[in-house]
């Protein structure tokens, strides 16, 4: 995020602490960014920009990543519809288990995939309580269509996107709201003049790691939905059939693709710095 | 109909274990009441009562003439400054006070009682405030004086009935609340618009308020002229608040017409200002201010006799200086400050453990509830 610049010049070294803790933090964080850089540098090196072409071009692989990118953003956006206002309740009320509630949406980021997937199908699947009256009234089944994987992305992924709203409605000072409502604004428009711009980038930063997440999501997809097949289920599909050298070049298609995305996305959140601003 | 101030009658209001009980006043066009209380004495909640944010259980607000108990904030007219004065981060200073342009909706359509600039006129706020060049800064970037009085136009851009103040200076060093004080004096006077001042600070209250209104416990404890709170503060409470030096807790011995004595400790005080609290209860207690305490250092000094002063000996127990003035405490069964400038004590030379004597006149001790 954009800084006013300050004054004081900037030291490699905090202040607080001796140079050995800082070169021994150094050796110690630099193993681990080896250990995270390394296996990424390693899927780019073996492929080349033929293998890379030829994955591609293959329709089952172009689906696959067509689909997990289509269900992860419709995730994205009911996470959007339905967790930016549990944000914001959260955010702003106080009543007797908001602890609970709190803890209730955090869930799914400490349960087992495998498990939320399970327990998605015994609600969702096809004698599920949710996912047999669907079909039968609605029309709309949850096990072999899109709708099944957007669940189980959904699923795994709403957290971030409730919890970066909820963060950033805590940071806009009520008492704006309260100025706000002084100078003649309905609490609508309160809203969407003063606290949503000042909340936006936090909530789409959980939008972010939402659609994040749901692209990267396979046990939970994998166990409610196995066909149609998003990206991660189809490399791995690949991968069990004809090894590492087949599902190599289409991981690595999958990495630039979401890479590529988050770029766009970052630039668009934190891209243009509005004037003097400072937070 | 009221006339054009505000009146709030039998305000009462419980949130959680918090209660606003029974407040009631008014003011009137121009005037500026101070409501002074420590935290947690309800100020805000009373304030943001009158904005419209609470639902009273009972009592009437007035704005403008208005009945307003039951009208949402924006509908209300009432200007809101917040402490650090809650500037919009998000817009430029024109932007702020363009933002609050549109005159609210409702039955306040037909009033005739519009402020002093043309609706809409953010231009000619901006002049008069003396903030036309920062049109286009964001408020981070402002001083504090420029934020006061970017949101003095923002409020007074919405044509407001009534100004509330939350404390706007509550986060500012010293200097820059003196400075502000007196911007914020100097412009108030300019507009015929009452306002609500909330704050626990005694020298915003002093320097802003036609008159005091003290707050305890959601209980208004007095309401007066700044000089009537401070000559006679209506409780103990109060006068330790506005800054009484001296509060003795007493027990009255006997009560003629126009004097008493008083028991403090195993010393007996005459006081001769009337108060029936010094015949109707036993339990009293003393304000006396330090500067009404006059030290002698030295015995000898001849003194003018007088039956109406209060004489006591006693130690040096503690000396201060904070400014122009020294205060000195002195311990004559009971402990009592008085106090001398500063450039008095440079030839006085008061020491800790000094024996001195002190005099304090008997119609010069107010006489206050517990």
């Amino acid at each position: 995020m954009w800084r006013e610049k300050s004054n004081r010049p900037r030291s490699w070294i905090a202040p607080s602490f001796p140079l050995t803790v800082h070169v021994v933090s150094w050796v110690l964080g630099a193993i681990l960014l080896a250990f995270v850089a390394l296996p990424l540098i390693g899927l780019a090196t073996t492929q080349s920009k033929t293998t890379l072409a030829e994955a591609a071009m293959m329709p089952d692989v172009r689906g696959a990543i067509a689909l997990s990118l289509e269900g992860a953003l419709l995730s994205a956006l009911l996470a959007a519809m339905f967790g930016v206002p549990l944000g914001y309740v959260l955010a702003r009320s106080a009543f007797p288990g908001k602890n609970l509630i709190g803890a209730l949406i955090d869930i799914p980021l400490a349960v087992p995939h495998t498990v939320a997937g399970i327990a998605l199908l015994i609600v969702f699947g096809r004698r599920g309580i949710l996912g047999g009256p669907a079909d039968q009234f609605l029309g709309l089944r949850f096990w072999g269509t899109i709708a099944g994987i957007v669940v189980a992305m959904l699923f795994v992924s709403a957290p971030y996107t409730v919890n970066a709203a909820r963060l950033g409605f805590e940071a806009v000072d009520p008492r704006l709201e309260k100025v706000a409502r002084t100078l003649g604004m309905g609490p609508w428009r309160a809203f969407l003049r003063v606290t949503l711009p000042l909340s936006w980038r936090s909530i789409l930063t959980g939008l972010t790691l939402t659609y994040a997440r749901s692209v990267s999501e396979f046990a939970a997809v994998v166990v409610l939905v196995y066909y149609p097949m998003t990206a991660p289920v189809q490399i791995y599909e690949m991968f069990l059939r004809y090894g590492l050298d087949q599902a190599a070049a289409p991981a690595l298609l999958l990495l630039l693709v979401t890479l590529a995305l988050f770029a766009l996305l970052r630039a668009f959140a934190y891209g243009r710095p509005p004037r003097g601003e400072q937070r | 109909m009221k006339p054009l101030g505000v009146a709030v009658e039998a305000l009462s209001l419980a949130i959680g274990t918090f209660r606003l009980k029974q407040i009631e006043f008014s003011v009137s066009a121009g005037e500026v009441l101070v409501v002074l209380g420590p935290n947690g004495s309800g100020k805000s909640v009373m304030l943001e009562t009158i904005a419209g944010f609470h639902r009273p259980d009972s009592g009437r607000i007035f704005i403008g003439g208005r009945d307003v108990t039951l009208l949402p904030p924006e509908h209300r007219r009432v200007g809101f400054v917040v402490q650090s004065f809650g500037l919009f981060p998000h817009l430029t200073v024109a932007a702020n006070i363009a933002i609050a342009r549109r005159r609210p909706a409702g039955p306040s359509r037909a009033d005739p009682a519009d402020g002093p600039f043309p609706v809409g006129d953010v231009a000619a706020l901006m002049k008069h405030f003396e903030i036309a060049n920062l049109a286009d800064r964001l408020p981070n970037a402002l001083s504090p004086g420029e934020k006061q009085r970017a949101a003095l136009a923002r409020a007074l851009a919405a044509q407001p009935a009534l100004f509330l103040f939350d404390e706007p200076f509550s986060v500012l060093d010293a200097p820059t609340r003196d400075h502000l004080r007196g911007e914020l004096s100097r412009f108030l006077r300019g507009f015929a618009i009452p306002a609500v001042f909330v704050t626990h600070d005694y020298t915003d209250a002093m320097t802003l308020a036609d008159r005091i209104a003290i707050l305890r416990n959601g209980e208004l404890v007095q309401i007066g002229t700044a000089a009537e709170v401070s000559r006679a503060p209506a409780t103990s409470f109060v006068a330790g608040y506005i800054g009484y030096e001296n509060i003795l807790a007493g027990e009255v011995i006997n009560a003629d017409v126009g004097r008493a004595t008083v028991a403090v400790g195993d010393k007996a005080i005459l006081v001769t200002t009337p108060n029936p609290l010094l015949s109707s209860r036993r339990h009293v207690r003393l304000c006396i201010r330090a500067d009404d305490v006059h030290l002698r250092f030295n015995a000898q000094e001849d003194r003018e006799q007088s039956l109406y002063t209060n004489r006591f000996r006693g130690k040096i127990v503690g000396l201060r200086a904070i400014g122009p003035v020294v205060t000195i405490d002195v311990d004559c069964g009971f402990i009592v400050r008085a106090c001398i400038l500063g450039r008095d004590a440079q030839t006085m030379t008061p020491m800790m453990g000094d024996l001195v004597s002190l005099e304090f006149r008997a119609d010069r001790i107010h006489v206050a509830g517990e």
